[in-house]
């Protein structure tokens, strides 16, 4: 302040700076802040509400899953329920344990016996595609003696085998011992590739190998069938896929087997491949890990 | 004296089918088809043993064999299950329901009588299927 003589205000000297930019500029952190605020505050409740929407898309999906597996246990159950009656009955009389039967008589009963087990490999074969698709399928991995499960399966083919006059040659490698995996569905893949060999062989031998590969096992398959057209090899484990050889209707099969092998592989991390020349015949390889299980 | 065998089974052909193979071959059969019919008969009759049915409507198979092995009167009578769920994870709870053993379903009609007659030699604990 600047005083005159007598001791009055004459002037008021101050030191300012024009703060009119500074508090424009608060306004807007503030305007900002409050915008910011409710931007929020809509985002969490966006998020609150898909949330929810989530929940109950789970809660149907997971639903639909429960009904889904109910589905396939049941249909598994009333579809064998009946024809287990049949192959159970015609068994019976086959072995003449409900009186003699005549030379006719036995043979249209193995007719019988022989349509219906067709029939419940069918019925199988699709369940089975059905659970897969639905995503229904598990595994069960147990460790198990690999070897004895080869050689039951080639058992289970042997008869067959030798009335056609084919020779089965095993061939396992003595370091082929444990392994851990699905038993029942490592065995159903083995037999399928088996029956398939001697299905469409009609001479020579069927060769069955068996080698460890690092973690991994190696079993092949291999015939002097009649072979598989180069053609047919890229569709050969698509679903419904069935090689017509004009020969075909000879060949009951379900035109699933090798789709089902296939997902089953896929399941247990494992592969299936296929060589084959036409009129030489063909060779099915699979191969999986010792140790299945520590798939997520 | 021929020995008398429990069935509880509610499949009629099935049923039918077990008793025609067993009575060929010697046995006596009783059938029922619920599970609580199953106990009753049970205690009145104490058969040589108990064929159950897994899959039975109402008290299922596993609550039946569970209810059995509460009876001490019932402790040398084998139970042995007759089911068709063949997974790992079953067979355990069947045997741990307090079944001997069990039988695959489909029946083999040539098989099943050797196996029951196995069962009966073998006598009762907790035994694994033959393979």
């Amino acid at each position: 302040m600047v005083l005159d003589d007598q001791g009055e205000v004459i002037e008021i000297l101050s030191i300012g700076s024009d703060i009119t930019d500074r508090i424009q500029a608060e306004e807007e952190i503030r305007r900002l802040n409050d915008d910011l605020r409710q931007h929020a505050a809509v985002l969490e409740q966006r998020v609150a509400d898909r949330t929810a929407e989530l929940v109950i898309a789970r809660d149907r999906a997971e639903s639909a899953d429960r009904i889904k597996s109910a589905f396939l246990a049941t249909m598994s159950h009333e579809l064998r329920t009946p024809l287990n009656s049949i192959i159970g009955f015609t068994g019976i009389m086959i072995q003449g344990l409900a009186g003699p039967l005549n030379e006719e008589q036995q043979k249209q009963m193995r007719m019988v016996q022989g349509s219906s087990r067709h029939l419940l490999a069918l019925i199988n074969d699709v369940l089975d595609i059905s659970k897969i698709e639905a995503g229904q399928l598990t595994l069960a991995f147990t460790a198990f003696a690999l070897r004895p499960a080869i050689e039951k399966m080639v058992g289970l083919v042997s008869p067959l085998a030798e009335k056609k006059g084919i020779t089965l040659v095993l061939d396992i490698a003595d370091d082929v011992a444990t392994v851990t995996s699905d038993q029942r569905r490592l065995e159903q893949v083995f037999l399928n590739l088996l029956n398939n060999a001697v299905k469409f062989t009609d001479k020579g031998q069927i060769r069955i190998s068996c080698r460890r590969d690092n973690g991994h096992y190696r079993l092949s398959v291999s015939d002097t069938g009649i072979g598989i057209q180069p053609e047919e090899l890229p569709g050969l484990f698509q679903p419904f896929h069935q090689i017509d050889t004009g020969l075909s209707r000879k060949h009951e099969g379900t035109g699933l087997g090798l789709s089902i092998c296939k997902k089953l592989m896929d399941m247990m991390g494992g592969t299936i491949d296929v060589q084959s020349r036409w009129g030489q015949g063909s060779t099915f390889t699979i191969c999986f890990p010792r140790q299945a299980g520590d798939l997520s | 004296m021929s020995e008398t065998l429990l069935i509880i089974e509610d499949n009629p052909q099935n049923f039918y089918m077990m008793r025609f193979l067993l009575e060929k071959n010697g046995f006596t059969v009783i059938g029922v088809e619920n599970g609580r019919e199953g106990i009753e008969k049970a205690l009145t009759l104490k058969p040589r043993a108990i064929l159950l049915d897994i899959q039975l409507p109402e008290m299922d198979g596993y609550a039946v064999a569970e209810e059995l092995t509460k009876h001490g009167e019932l402790g040398d009578v084998p139970i042995i299950a007759v089911t068709s769920y063949a997974m790992v994870g079953d067979r355990e709870r069947i045997l741990a329901a307090g079944a001997t053993g069990y039988i695959e379903k489909p029946i083999d009609p040539e098989t099943f009588v050797a196996e029951i007659v196995q069962y009966l030699a073998d006598g009762c604990g907790h035994l694994e299927k033959r393979q």
